[in-house]
This record gives C-alpha cells, structure tokens and sequence, in this order.
C-alpha cells in the first residue's frame, strides 16, 4: 500500500532522514517509536507530502506521489491525518469540521456527508457534541473530532502525529480506545506514539527510528522482550 | 453679567454669519456628502486592493512578492499628498470621471499598502496547524486560505481595519488639493468667505469628530458581534 524508497528529508543542513526503506502492507498497524529528534514525525509527514522529500520516492497504491505534477491534493484525500495538537476548525462547530472537506471536495452532498458526520461522530461517543464548538470540548473530546474529522474522507490509510502527547494523562485512554477500534476494523494505520503499551497492544509491527533511520523493525513481542540492535536495547531500558 | 450678554451676542452673529446666512451651512453639508462618498469608496477600494498585495506577499513566487514589495515600499515612502496629485494631474488627467472617484481611487490605492500589512499579519497569526489540517484533508491551498484560515484572520484583522478606516477618513481632508469640497474645504471657504477663523474650523473639527465617534461606535458594536461566535 505504502512503498517508501530510499527517502532523504534535510531542513537546510539539517539531515532529519537518512535512506529509509520501508513498505507498508494493507491493513497493517504500524507503530513508530523512537527518541525525539529521530525523524519519527517527519517521516510521517512525508508520507502525505506535508513535507517536501528532499530525495527518494513514495508509492501510495503504486502510484509515485513523489513524482513532480503529481495531484497532491487527491494524494491526501486517501489519506487521513491527526495531529498532536487535533488543528479543529475553531471558527466551525463540531460537524462543520467533520462535514467541511467532503462537501467541498464534491465527495457528498451535504445531506450525506451530514449522516456520516452522525455515524462518525456516534463512533468516537460524541454524538451529542456535533452542534458545540471546538474550544468547549476537552483536549481528548477535541483529538475524537480529529480522528472523525479525518475519517469523513473515507481514506485507506491513517497517519497519527503523537496523537496523546498534548493530551492530560486521564485522556489519553479515551483517544487510544477510539484507535483501537479503528484498528479492529481493518483500517491502515502509521502511529508515532510514545505510548509503548499501546504499541504494544495494537501495533501489528513496530519501527524503531533514530538518526533518521529504522533501526529496527519487527513484531511488537520481538521488539519489546527481545530487541536485537544495541540502539533500541538504550531506548526501551529508558522509556519501560 | 454684562460680559457675558456681549459675548452671547457676540457668538450669536459670528455663528449666524458663518453658518445660517447665505446658506453657508449647505457647504458644511455637502462636504459632509463628499468626505463620506470618498471614504467608503475608498475603504472598500483598499481592503481589496490590501488582500490583493497581502497574498502577493505571502505568496511563494517571487515575481508576486516582488511586486507586493514594491508597492507597500512606494506607497509608504511618499505623502499621501503627493499621491494624490500625482494620481489626479498626471494619471488621471485626461480622464474625465467625477473628481470625487478619481480622490477615491486614490486613497483607496494608498490605504491598500497599510491594509495589506494589517491583512498579512492577520494570516500570518493564524496557526500553521490549521493550514495543515486543511492541506491533510486534501483542499486546496485556495480552499484552506478561504474556507479555514482567513475566516479566522478577520477576527484579528478586524480591530485594526477600523483603525485604518478612521485614519482615512481624516486623510481625505487633503482632496480640497484638488478641486473637491469636502468638510474640510468648506470650513475653509466659509473662513476666507466672512473672515472668521474660530468658528468655521471649529465647526469642521467637531463635525469630524462626531462623525468618527459615530462611526468608531458603530464598528465597535459590529467586532463584539464577531466575537459572539467565539465560544471560551
């Protein structure tokens, strides 16, 4: 689904991503774990181009996005995208969030777009929000709205940005719970998290990124009970 | 009291000659048509113009940027006098509209600098994040800037748009410069016309006044409406 080649990002002389390689199969969870400043968020974010690639290529459904003309926009209808800070639309209620995109992009009539609004919005347990605005929700209600904001465009892959971290510890559950759900269902998911019980629980494999490479790749039991390179033994001993 | 009979009746003439006789208070009056015809023609001439080089500024070519460069840097670094002429005796000198549009175009052109940088602050205070949600959900960067971002920016930008209208509002004092009689040009008239200078301007002062209280309390009841829909 996702065939990343060789991919090199530099903010000015600054190397964030070093030569990854990586391919990521239809209904798969993957987890991306890793210290700060290992390119773990940045990766992710040149997987639906927020980033410019700087060199290397990316298959999306074989499709090269990195290709120049490609239609960026269409590229990023598939793919769904929460933030570490949710962006909500404060001027918007609740279900203008949601509704905005796919009414605009001529995806469904405003009727129908309102109905799935309902349905996602009943999804995430907050149904009875859809006529509030942003700022009169928690942080973890506001990160729910994300997730079924990003939903609405009925996308093949999900790509979450520490979707916990801004998030007052008593809420991370809720948003975690939402994910998992969605990972039952099938969806294609990419997580840069620092909730390692989480990877633990969901992730289908798990990426250890430092220096803005995969150090290490595996099952979530491999790499947390038996982690081969010396660089992942460092980081879990100091986040377990 | 004596004195202040004299001076009453004093005052009495003085006011009737400047303003009641020979009908002198209907020059006070068009004025006061003329200063608020220029104005709001050239407050919405501005605005557009101001959102026009404000995008040209944040754009990400280089030719665009260029040209919103220089003319915030042009406009800024020359009066607005000087603008003006040179708007009404050189470039518009063979076109033959109501003066009072041609002034009009002119202030509007200038104020387009100012409101352009209120305009590109208001954007630029908008998060980056919601840029991105926007961009992630597959708009356009024309649909997120229209639908997302700078619905928020006018919030910002409000408060400081009025500023800038009233600021030009006492800027079109200067069209006498060019043949239109505006408040404060008539005031001037009725000055060289009876020879009292006291009255005449203070009356174009207190008209001026009173209009842009007016108007101040106008915009100030429009921005809580705005902020209504903010919801803490």
């Amino acid at each position: 689904m996702i065939k990343v080649k060789n991919l090199y990002k530099k903010f000015d002389d600054l190397e964030v991503l070093n030569g990854i390689d990586e391919h990521i199969s239809k209904g798969e969870v993957v987890v991306v774990i890793g210290p700060s400043g290992s390119g773990k968020s940045t990766f992710l974010r040149c997987l639906n181009l927020l980033e410019e690639v700087t060199k290397g290529d990316i298959y999306v459904d074989d499709e090269l996005i990195t290709a120049p003309g490609v239609n960026v926009n269409k590229v990023r209808q598939k793919m769904g995208m929460v933030f570490q800070h949710f962006n909500l639309f404060p001027h918007l209620t609740i279900m203008e969030n949601i509704t905005l995109a796919p009414t605009l992009l001529k995806k469904m009539t405003k009727e129908e777009a309102v109905k799935k609004g309902q349905e996602l919005l009943e999804r995430v347990g907050l149904a009875e929000k859809a006529d509030a605005y942003p700022a009169q929700l928690s942080g973890g209600q506001k990160q729910r709205v994300a997730i079924a904001r990003a939903l609405a465009m009925n996308p093949e892959i999900m790509l979450f940005d520490e979707p916990t971290s801004a998030l007052d510890p008593e809420m991370v559950g809720e948003v975690l719970e939402v994910m998992k759900d969605l990972a039952k269902s099938g969806m294609t998911m990419v997580i840069v998290t620092h909730e390692m019980g989480f990877a633990r629980e969901v992730a289908s494999r798990v990426l250890f990124m430092d220096q803005g490479v995969v150090m290490e790749s595996g099952r979530p039991e491999e790499i947390f009970s038996n982690p081969q390179n010396e660089r992942t033994k460092l980081f879990l001993s100091k986040v377990l | 009291m004596a004195w202040f009979n004299n001076w009453l009746t004093d005052f009495c003439d003085t006011f009737s000659k400047c303003f009641i006789k020979d009908d002198r208070y209907m020059l006070l009056v068009d004025g006061i048509g003329v200063t608020i015809k220029v104005s709001l023609f050239a407050v919405v001439l501005g605005v557009l113009i101001g959102l026009l080089i404000a995008l040209c500024n944040l754009s990400k070519n280089k030719v665009l940027r260029l040209i919103g460069g220089i003319y915030t840097d042009v406009i800024r670094g020359t009066p607005s006098v000087t603008q003006l002429m040179i708007i009404y005796f050189v470039i518009f000198a063979k076109v033959h509209w109501y003066k009072w549009i041609i002034a009009a175009i002119a202030f509007g052109i200038n104020s387009g600098a100012y409101v352009s940088e209120i305009i590109r602050a208001g954007i630029l205070s908008i998060d980056r994040g919601q840029t991105e949600a926007g961009r992630s959900l597959g708009l356009s960067g024309y649909q997120t800037m229209v639908h997302i971002v700078i619905p928020q920016a006018v919030k910002n930008i409000f408060p400081a748009l009025c500023n800038e209208f009233i600021v030009l509002i006492k800027e079109t004092a200067i069209v006498g410069y060019v043949g239109l009689v505006d408040i404060q040009k008539a005031g001037d008239y009725i000055k060289s016309n009876t020879f009292e200078a006291f009255m005449p301007l203070i009356g174009t002062a207190i008209i001026y006044y009173v209009l842009i209280k007016i108007l101040t309390l106008a915009l100030g009841r429009v921005e809580s409406k705005l902020r209504e829909s903010e919801v803490r």
